[in-house]
């Protein structure tokens, strides 16, 4: 019951031929030139260098929690750059495309991009940017930042949490090589239902956004899985929830969106490949099907998905603004009640993404009225932060200038999603680019959550600040293109733009067209600065102690600087939310410990990261149709699966004298060790 | 509508050197759309009571709590109950008054039966029914009652409510004409609806809101409000017309094609006035008017025609 397929296949290679490599498209090549110069001399480096053992051991078969979340981090920026050059060929094609009279280069008719094209460029962008550059930027973050919060060795399955890592890899590397070979989907980042069937997209396109979002999905959901393991049961003895630090109680609200909510995503994908693949009709709009359907199931799984990208940036800011107001966070436990009142909230607000749909006045109010609730935890939010401002004693060092920019930003993306929630207001504006607009505003707050906490912990991680002055330059360089894309872009949605437009019919919306691709241009320069910040960073190595900000609160700045690969020489014991700055007050956050025990740590493995490689071409095959290969390679991932179970490895040991060496090497010992007597071996201490 | 002066507020989203005037839904035409608008208003107008304070306390404190201020400092104040109690009461009474104004809204304006129009002056005559088809990538347009029908051209009466029934072949599509009625979805294999109704002659421009592929920039359609008798004297005329709109001439105008998007408007005379009916049934059973992969490659693009130019503003 195989669907068929338009044009050739062929045994052995399913639907791929010499055709599906676009090399007729200038665009395409130049970028394949770019990518390849890139890679050779990233590889050639590595081997002038002789670096690949030390990769190959020390990255790619790490289980270290650190290193992993580097590796997110990594992934993220590189997804944050492709998906930002999506962003630039989408403003400069509206910029140019306007009018009847508008010139066309390179092949189109309008511009430089047909619409073949462009509906893949912004398809690809948003799918890129909320799945893999938010995603793996915050789990990145919440993997260094989390296990050290609770003041635990690692995650509490450090195997399972590089399996997800190279799972969110496979499905970057999806999306990444169908700029080379195929196409990508156009039926946008949320999958247009019929649209994306058969009869409307006969390509691969659908099939690679679809496999993408699939293996990326379930990376995410065991990290989820991971992330509240590790709270629950890993954290040091006397943390109680009531001194879980805010950060990775937001953290907590996040996965368990993530742990309930992808799976629905999961279980409609699945049902769009039986459609794609097997003609089943879930979701065509006859023969029995129902593209509603998909449509709920969609938003049931996407809005809660925008929550589970916001609450570890609120998270992230709560840290920050405490910080840097030198002062404890104002209402931490109506904070986590926020957290969870959103995420609980976020389940049932899904449909205010298709009032246009047509359900009828009581179905359109209840959850008009339910989605408003969502501002009520949202407005605590920033009130809380606001007091916590207040009769602070503020230093205005980067990571604070991005978390204010952040509240800011909120309140503008949460007054217009307000509007947006009022169906009458809806009615006028929905799928007009002031729905983008306000969206844009909430990621730019988690944009600058993520940037104000790379700053913040980047010297925990690699032992030396981030340059102030270019940081400085950064932030502001952002900001200003920021407002320069989206503010104009409020007015042309009030002026009835819609999204998606190749091609703009009205004249009168040049002057803003060209204000937002002004502000592309600005967004080069912060880029730059970016990249300077990183280099000039690099090159002065200047060494950060143990709390390099001075006012830091929270566990993880207790150990050294950079953290050692076992974080803590001894299990920390908590005395207080904020454990750091109540040591500082009583004079303890030198202290050193008394004597050390044996820690048990997770032995590297290779597994994990040829898993996420055989998904990567298991998926390949799926979205080719080269049934052999898709068919050797999920058997190759699940023998691997067997195998790795009758590993009897269970880590290894640090002896106490080895620790004690490594401690005196490391000059600056912290800690004091109140409780060494009854330290279990492993750091696993139960919770109080 | 004079609610465009109370603006003033909105001022920080108009950017420097715009002036509300280019903001088509500061302007909005009709009952509906005059309705929407007062909502809009009003609904952020409320919001922005507690947003600005909100905003300015954000920019203020660290200002005023700067470290080099010597400003009053309390580094262990982490709670208190009343500001608190406030935190959650302020956005709650906001919510309150907010959901309440949205629920009374929809009420008023759902689309499906347009209540708003029941005391519209248009209310004391019979309404005028247009049914709406789209298809990739353009807008039939079916007046039962008359036998006509146009592609990509809506012609309607001045004074009278206009009551539209749409249904799409095969992917959705989204009604809007800003200014004038909600933004209501096109879907094949169900039927939506939507209703406005204007007291004077205009013109405006109509597109298709929900992606539906690669001619979908171009699908635009032209809105005429005109008065009672011009609109008789063009039914006439259009009655007139030899060509015929039968389901087969519709199925094959309609197929996807380059040359469909962007065309310039036809006209038909209409003996079957079951189209509508039949374009619903058979994409409940299953058809499907496929756009082949070449077509999507070449639209707009140098391997195709050029498109035609559509309405400007
Ligand atoms: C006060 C909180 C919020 C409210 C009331 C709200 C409300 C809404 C509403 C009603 C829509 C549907 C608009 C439409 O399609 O017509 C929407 C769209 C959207 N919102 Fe929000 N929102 C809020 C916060 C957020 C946050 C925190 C994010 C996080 C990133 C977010 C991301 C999005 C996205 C991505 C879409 C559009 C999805 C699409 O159609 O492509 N929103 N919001
Ligand atoms: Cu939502």
């Amino acid at each position: 019951m195989q669907v068929a397929v338009d044009g050739p296949w062929t045994p052995l290679l399913g639907r791929l031929s010499l055709e599906a490599i676009p090399y007729t498209n200038p665009i395409l090549i130049f970028t394949f030139a770019i990518a390849a110069i890139v890679g050779l001399v990233v590889v050639g480096s590595v081997l002038y260098f002789k670096k690949v053992g030390y990769i190959w051991r020390e990255w790619l078969c790490s289980v270290d929690h650190k290193r992993i979340g580097v590796m997110y981090i990594i992934l993220g920026l590189v997804m944050l750059f492709r998906g930002f050059i999506d962003g630039v060929m989408i403003r400069t094609q509206q910029a140019i495309a306007i009018g009847p009279n508008s010139p066309g280069y390179l092949g189109a008719a309008h511009g430089y991009l047909p619409p073949y094209h462009f509906d893949q460029i912004y398809s690809a962008h948003g799918t890129i940017m909320l799945i893999f550059a938010a995603t793996p930027l915050l789990t990145g973050l919440g993997n260094v930042i989390v296990p050290l919060q609770v003041g635990a060795r690692d995650m509490a399955f450090p195997y399972l949490n590089a399996v997800s890592l190279w799972l969110t890899v496979a499905g970057a590397l999806l999306c990444m090589i169908s700029l080379f070979v195929g196409e990508f989907s156009n039926a946008t980042w949320v999958g247009l239902m019929p649209f994306a069937e058969m009869s409307s997209n006969p390509g691969v396109g659908v099939d690679y956004w679809m496999w993408a979002l699939q293996v990326s999905s379930l990376g995410t959901t065991f990290n989820s899985i991971n992330m509240i393991a590790t709270i629950v049961k890993m954290r040091a003895p006397g943390m109680g929830w009531f001194r879980v630090p805010v950060f990775t109680w937001a953290t907590m609200a996040t996965a368990i969106i993530g742990l309930t909510a992808f799976p629905v995503l999961t279980a409609a994908l699945c049902m769009l490949g039986l459609d794609r693949y097997v003609g089943t009709h879930f979701f065509t709009a006859g023969m029995g099907g129902n593209y509603m359907l998909y449509i709920n199931l969609f938003w049931t799984w996407g809005h809660p998905e925008v929550y589970f990208l916001m609450l570890p940036a609120f998270g992230l800011i709560s840290e920050i603004v405490s910080t840097f107001s030198s002062k404890a966070l104002f209402g931490y436990p109506t904070m986590i009640a926020a957290s969870l009142g959103i995420a609980g909230v976020g389940w049932v607000v899904w449909a205010h993404h298709f009032f246009t749909m047509g359900m009828g006045p009581n179905l359109i109010g209840f959850f008009s009225a339910a989605t408003m609730i969502v501002g009520i935890p949202t407005g605590v939010k920033a009130f809380n932060w606001i007091f916590t401002m207040y009769r602070g004693r503020i230093t205005l060092a980067t990571p604070m200038l991005w978390a204010i920019t952040a509240i800011v930003l909120l309140l503008l993306g949460g007054i217009t999603g307000m509007m947006l929630s009022a169906s009458v207001v809806d009615y006028t504006v929905h799928d007009s680019v002031f729905v983008v607009a306000h969206f844009h505003c909430m990621v730019l707050v988690i944009g600058a959550g993520i940037f104000a906490a790379v700053t913040y912990w980047w010297p925990k991680v690699f032992g030396f600040k981030l340059n102030e002055t270019l940081g400085q330059w950064f932030f502001w360089t952002f900001v200003l293109a920021s407002v320069l894309v989206f503010i104009p872009m409020f007015q042309a949605g009030l002026d009835g733009e819609t999204r998606r437009l190749d091609y703009l019919f009205d004249t009168s919306l040049r002057p803003l067209m060209l204000a937002e691709v002004t502000g592309m241009g600005m967004y080069f320069v912060s880029l730059f600065c970016f990249l300077a910040m990183l280099v000039v960073s690099l090159v002065k190595r200047e060494p950060a102690g143990q709390d390099p900000w001075g006012t830091a609160r929270s566990l993880e700045w207790l150990t050294h600087t950079p953290v050692p690969f076992y974080n803590f020489a001894v299990t920390p014991q908590v005395h207080a939310l904020d454990e750091l700055a109540w040591r500082r007050a009583n004079g303890l956050e030198k202290a050193q410990p008394e004597r050390y025990v044996p820690i048990h740590m997770p032995s590297s493995s290779g597994l994990p990261f040829i898993i996420g490689m055989l998904s990567f071409v298991c998926t390949f095959a799926l979205v080719w149709r080269i049934w052999w290969l898709a068919g050797a390679s999920l058997l190759a991932v699940i023998l691997l699966v067997i195998i790795r179970s009758f590993d009897k490895n269970e880590g290894y040991v640090l002896s106490a004298d080895t620790i004690a060496e490594m401690e005196r090497k490391l000059h600056t010992v912290s800690l004091i060790a109140e409780q060494s007597k009854v330290l279990p071996v492993g750091g696993q201490v139960e919770a109080h | 509508m004079r609610h465009w002066r109370q603006l003033g507020l909105l001022a920080p989203l108009a950017l420097a050197g715009c002036s509300t005037d280019n903001i088509r839904l500061f302007h909005p035409d009709g009952v509906m759309g005059g309705l929407e608008f007062h909502y809009t208003l009003w609904i952020t107008g409320i919001m922005l009571l507690i947003i600005v304070p909100t905003l300015l306390m954000t920019i203020i404190f660290p200002l005023r709590y700067h470290h080099t201020r010597n400003a009053k400092y309390t580094p262990d104040w982490h709670f208190s109950a009343p500001i608190e109690i406030l935190a959650w009461v302020i956005p709650l009474g906001m919510v309150v008054v907010l959901a309440y104004m949205s629920v009374s809204a929809i009420y008023r304006i759902d689309p499906w039966t347009a209540p708003a129009l029941a005391s519209a002056p248009g209310a004391a005559q019979p309404p005028i029914n247009v049914q709406v088809i789209t298809t990739d990538w353009q807008w039939v347009f079916i007046y039962p009652d008359q036998k006509i029908a146009t592609i990509d051209d809506l012609v309607v009466p001045a004074g009278r409510r206009i009551n539209l029934t749409m249904t799409s072949t095969d992917v959705m599509n989204g009604f809007y004409i800003p200014q004038v009625a909600p933004m209501v979805d096109v879907m094949p294999a169900m039927i939506s609806k939507d209703a406005f109704e204007i007291d004077h002659p205009a013109e405006f421009t109509g597109f298709s809101t929900d992606f539906s592929g690669a001619g979908f920039s171009w699908m635009q359609f032209k809105t005429r409000i005109v008065a009672q008798s011009d609109f008789d004297a063009w039914v006439k005329s259009v009655q007139a017309n030899p060509d015929q709109l039968t389901y087969g001439v519709f199925t094959q105008k309609i197929a996807p094609a380059q040359v469909n998007y962007g065309a310039t408007p036809s006209y038909f005379s209409v003996a079957d006035t079951g189209i509508f009916g039949k374009v619903v049934m058979d994409a409940m059973n299953g058809k499907t008017y496929p756009v082949p992969d070449s077509l999507t490659k070449s639209v707009a693009s140098n391997e195709g025609e050029a498109p035609a130019s559509t309405a400007a503003k």
